[in-house]
């Protein structure tokens, strides 16, 4: 299981996607959700957004 | 007959007059908003809820695989239980917890007056069943499993017969050493020791100022492959007996559960139910607002959803263009009342154009916790 940032849309906060080991999404979440701060607390980072094409 | 020959003593300490006595939310196991009855195979790292506020909970550093389950296999009064499944053994290091727990809210327990010469006993009762015979421990802490707490009071009860249900009563003095939580975090804990570590190892019966678990020679039942181990009909309230249990009607229930978590959900393909409108903020992107029914405890900062995009649909209004989600709906923000979430579309939307959106098959769902 993985973070990954989302695109940023103007005018609202920074979102994480949470990417299972399956590849699929099933929770999005902003940087205070317990679990995403606990995740970042083990040294884990998100990855980058994916570049708008 | 005049109002002066009721026997008020007699109304105060009878069971049957006195609801809402019951601590616990979802002691009877009714309500399985995540998983309608269906099994959960991961209950590592946060654990998982075969029903709402009952969290099942092991470090993945265990190893063993484990399924745990809303069934309809429960004592006389009862419908369903909470069953834990060893499907693999795990092994437990001595600073390993495992247990099932569920948190109560400080709000909830501000009258017990911990921390005071008047600090209240609690009774916990529930039924129990179990493959394995042998004494078991429980726990109140002012946390559930995986946090530190600084209080706990663990104390033993027996299984003494295998797959058979059982009624267990534990009466546990007031703390008066030390306050807990009365606000809208955790104020204690009610665990169930499953399988917990020599580090965690304390005496029974004794409040201690430290984060306990369980007692020496317990019962360890995730380190035997094929145990099951069901608890239902679970009950917390002020005092020092025992009494009925505290049935409240189905949607109060709900209602008390939806505090700490909400689905909604897509009852059949096309239902409209998953959320209420939508504003089209780009030609590919809409926000949508879903109500929540009761106040949340704490504002959500996730949205959960199935993880497949196609199960959701976005409609411009005025329009026949049902549009396909071409991604996850997305978390946006949440209040204590209302959620605000991100659908998207590969196009076809306009930009300020009013909209609703679906679930496109039963699958779909939006979900939002607030859980202790």
């Amino acid at each position: 299981m993985i973070y990954k940032m989302l695109p940023l849309i103007e005018g609202q906060q920074q979102i994480y996607a949470r990417i299972d080991d399956d590849g699929l999404c099933r929770l999005t979440c902003e940087a205070d959700y317990p679990e995403f701060k606990a995740w970042l607390e083990e040294g884990n980072t998100p990855e980058p957004a994916d570049t708008p094409e | 007959m005049p109002l002066s020959k009721i026997d008020e003593a007699g109304l105060a300490s009878s069971a049957q007059f006195t609801g809402f006595k019951n601590r616990i939310i979802n002691g009877a196991m009714m309500i399985d908003q995540r998983n309608a009855g269906a099994s959960i195979s991961d209950i590592t790292g946060v654990g998982a809820y075969p029903v709402d506020r009952f969290n099942f909970r092991v470090p993945a550093a265990i190893g063993g695989t484990f399924s745990v389950q809303r069934v309809a296999d429960a004592p006389a009064g009862f419908v369903y239980s909470a069953k834990l499944t060893v499907t693999a053994a795990a092994t437990v290091g001595s600073t390993n917890r495992s247990g099932i727990a569920q948190g109560i809210e400080g709000l909830n327990l501000a009258d017990l007056a911990y921390g005071t010469a008047s600090a209240s006993s609690v009774t916990l009762s529930f039924w129990v069943k179990s493959s394995i015979a042998g004494t078991y421990c429980c726990a109140l802490r002012n946390d559930t499993i995986t946090g530190i707490a600084t209080i706990s009071y663990v104390a033993n009860y027996t299984v003494s017969q295998a797959n058979t249900w059982e009624y267990k009563t534990i009466t546990i003095p007031g703390y008066t050493a030390g306050t807990i939580s009365t606000d809208n975090s955790l104020g204690l804990g009610v665990c169930w020791d499953i399988g917990s570590g020599t580090s965690y190892d304390t005496t029974p019966n004794v409040w201690s100022a430290s984060d306990k678990m369980g007692t020496a020679g317990a019962v360890s039942i995730i380190e035997t492959t094929g145990a099951t181990f069901q608890i239902t009909g679970v009950q917390l309230e002020k005092g020092n007996t025992a009494t009925s249990f505290d049935y409240r009607p189905y949607g109060t229930e709900l209602a008390l559960c939806q505090r700490y978590y909400y689905r909604v959900a897509a009852q059949i393909a096309g239902d409209y139910t998953i959320a209420t409108s939508a504003l089209a903020i780009s030609t590919t992107q809409a926000f949508v607002m879903t109500n929540f029914p009761v106040q949340m405890r704490t504002r959500p900062t996730a949205l959960e959803q199935n993880g497949t995009a196609s199960d959701y649909v976005v409609v411009r209004a005025g329009s026949a263009t049902f549009n396909a989600c071409s991604s996850v709906p997305t978390f946006s923000q949440a209040g204590l009342m209302s959620a605000m979430s991100i659908f998207t579309v590969a196009s076809g939307l306009t930009n300020g154009s009013a909209g609703y959106v679906y679930g496109n098959t039963t699958a779909a769902y939006l979900g939002w916790s607030a859980e202790l």
